[in-house]
């Protein structure tokens, strides 16, 4: 188990530094009006005192190592153009907390709501009409298939007209906080629920289950004990992911309803040109991306015996 | 119900819904199991064994139902069972099953002891360390050496025999009074299969088990059954004593089936084969359902459904060739040499 964990966390260490190292390379690339915020009005002498500050003028290697030194600090650098001056480390502090909370709240409801029909559904498979199984189809399927930027606003549009919520987020009112958690939540509820339902109807069909029921344990034992607890091995893979991707907000929602969130920054920092700014959040995204496929990974080996005992890897 | 008999299939029909249609994959079975004894149901694929056996326990798929008839267990009516909990009170409890494929039969998540824990539980009342206790001899009962540490294991640490011995120990555990081996060593290397079999029986002389097997594997029953019913499209078409069926045979078809045996034919020869395929179960079947695949079958075959005549107080068969009026027909010559070793030593 320790080995297969550091095994995985090594390897992720390796890919982390191959995407630093790339991510420093492009932006070497990138014009360096990035690095001012009125390049036009700067004299030529000025831009090369800012760039001699900088340290941009210095040879390749000393820039890398002194870009590999901040980041072991935890420096992201300064925002030379969204906010100058400013240290990235405060925007962004300032900004993911935002994202967070509605992230996490949104993902605890999706992950209850999309087991809940996930289950239901399985349930009604076998049913007569299975009509738990019609509904949640139609459901997941509404979901999956419409652009989500269409039923996010169907859900502002009945939340304020019909259910009087607010149309906008404001900070002292925690109503407001109803409509976008809702719209956050929806997409992963009906990702769950079909994932589940899916697992569930094939481990309903296994062999051991038949087992299960010969040697008399009851229906309800059955579907909690040992189809449900199976179902959920390869879901879990990918919760460590969709809770750390809430670090990095919804573009769409937030900017729906007046978020302040993580969510429009990386666009607005690339529409700027704030080079320092995209650098780092850029490098957020690739941080969070691969903690979420490693801690997946490890979270499944703790869940399914059979992986960190087994030789081969990758059979999945 | 007779004294002796634990288990009684009565007129049984079960039929199955596909696709708007209905197969009858038992047809009329009436089979009386006897309470100590080892009987074994033969038949090819589809011919109706596990669903029979299945029927008895409520494990039917949802697609199909006890259409008519009886199986009589200890003065109640499985037949008539529709709820789940009536169903509980049987299941393990009473008749436990082994099953095919010790490789996909165990939850590979689930430690070996805890779902050998989940049967002692239900069945034995028995909680805590005491029910670790018995999950732990249930190991060593099935001849699985140092059953503490494998008490802790996962099924992919085992091997297939083990496996399949895990399968036994749950069945055990649930203290059944009948024991249904579903195909036990069809999935098993040749030399596992006689350990397997070895222990089943060894298991039902302890326990006092009635076991029932079901195989397609003749050299399987010669080894352990006392009694045989052979099976075809969804009927028992002959049952008798081992040494009945296999050396006084009467039904063409397990002549048939004696004669594809390998171990029968002399060497250069062509293997024998049945030739044709069984009906098709959606329709009707009329007459002697193995009537169109045998090369010697009377007119009446392909008319009426023959009733059983007897052999033997132990042995009967559906066949219209005992009836007295048929004409003689000669069993094929496999057949023959095989009554005339009669009753020494097995196929």
């Amino acid at each position: 188990m320790l080995k297969y964990i550091l095994k995985r966390v090594l390897r992720a260490c390796v890919t982390l530094f191959i995407i630093i190292t790339i991510l420093f390379a492009l932006l070497r690339l990138m014009p360096i009006e990035g690095y001012f915020d009125s390049f036009d009005k700067v004299s030529s002498t000025e831009i090369q005192v800012k760039l001699n500050s900088l340290g941009l003028n210095d040879p390749l290697p000393k820039q890398l190592a002194r870009f590999y030194g901040q980041l072991l600090n935890g420096d992201l650098g300064t925002s030379n153009i969204y906010r100058r001056g400013v240290s990235i480390n405060t925007i962004v502090a300032e900004k993911i907390p935002i994202s967070v909370k509605f992230g996490l709240v949104s993902f605890a409801l999706s992950l209850v709501m999309g087991l809940a029909l996930g289950i239901w559904m399985a349930h009604s498979t076998r049913t007569r009409f299975k009509i738990g199984d019609r509904l949640g189809t139609v459901l997941i399927v509404v979901v999956q298939a419409v652009p989500s930027a269409v039923y996010h606003i169907v859900i502002q549009f009945l939340g304020s007209q019909y259910a009087g919520i607010p149309m906008l987020f404001s900070e002292n009112e925690p109503i407001s906080y109803i409509l976008p958690v809702l719209s956050l939540s929806i997409g992963n509820t009906a990702y769950y629920a079909m994932w589940l339902r899916r697992y569930m109807v094939d481990e309903a069909n296994k062999d051991y289950v038949l087992l299960a029921r010969a040697k008399g344990v009851p229906g309800g034992a059955i579907s909690r004990r040992h189809i449900f607890r199976n179902a959920m091995v390869p879901l879990v893979q990918y919760i460590p992911g969709s809770v750390l991707s809430t670090l990095m907000g919804s573009l769409y929602v937030e900017s729906l309803y007046s978020i302040p969130g993580m969510g429009g920054l990386l666009v607005t920092a690339i529409k700027r040109q704030d080079n320092t700014l995209v650098q780092a959040l850029v490098l957020i995204y690739a941080v969070v991306s691969i903690l979420g496929l490693l801690f997946g990974d490890i979270l499944m080996a703790v869940v399914d015996p059979r992986i960190s005992l087994s030789k081969k890897e990758g059979a999945r | 119900m007779k004294e002796n008999v634990i288990l009684s299939f009565e007129d049984l029909d079960v039929r199955f819904t596909l696709r708007g249609q209905v197969l009858n994959a038992i047809r009329g079975i009436s089979l009386d199991v006897y309470r100590g004894e080892s009987l074994a149901i033969v038949g090819e694929s589809g011919s109706g064994k596990s669903v029979l056996t299945r029927s008895a326990m409520g494990l039917l798929d949802a697609n199909g139902s006890i259409a008519g008839g009886h199986i009589w267990y200890d003065g109640r009516d499985l037949a008539a069972f529709r709820t789940e909990k009536e169903w509980l009170a049987v299941r393990g409890r009473e008749i436990a099953m082994v099953m095919q494929d010790p490789m996909t039969s165990l939850n590979p998540l689930k430690t070996v002891g805890a779902q050998i824990l989940e049967a002692v539980r239900l069945h034995q009342g028995l909680r805590g360390a005491a029910a670790r206790a018995a999950a732990v001899q249930a190991l060593a009962d099935v001849g699985i050496s140092d059953p503490e540490t494998r008490y802790k294991q996962y099924p992919h640490e085992f091997s297939g025999g083990m496996r399949q011995r895990v399968v036994i120990a749950i069945a055990i555990a649930c203290r059944p009074k009948i024991l249904i081996c579903d195909e036990p060593t069809t999935a098993l290397d040749v030399t596992i299969q006689a350990q397997i079999l070895d222990l089943v029986r060894s298991l039902q002389k302890k326990l006092g088990l009635t076991t029932v097997y079901i195989t397609h594997d003749l050299g399987v029953v010669a080894n352990v059954a006392d009694r045989i019913a052979v099976m075809y499209a969804g009927d028992i078409v002959e049952v008798g004593s081992c040494d009945e069926v296999f050396y006084d045979p009467r039904h063409p078809y397990t002549w048939a089936l004696l004669s594809s045996l390998p171990q029968l034919g002399a060497k250069g020869e062509t293997l024998y084969s049945i030739q044709g395929t069984p009906p098709n179960l959606f329709h009707e079947v009329r007459g002697d359902a193995f009537a169109p695949r045998n090369p010697q079958a009377l007119k009446i075959d392909f008319l009426k459904r023959p009733p059983y005549f007897d052999v033997s107080p132990t042995h009967r068969a559906r066949t219209w060739l005992l009836d007295p009026r048929a004409p003689r027909v000669e069993p094929p010559e496999h057949i023959r040499r095989l009554r005339e070793r009669g009753g020494g030593g097995y196929v």
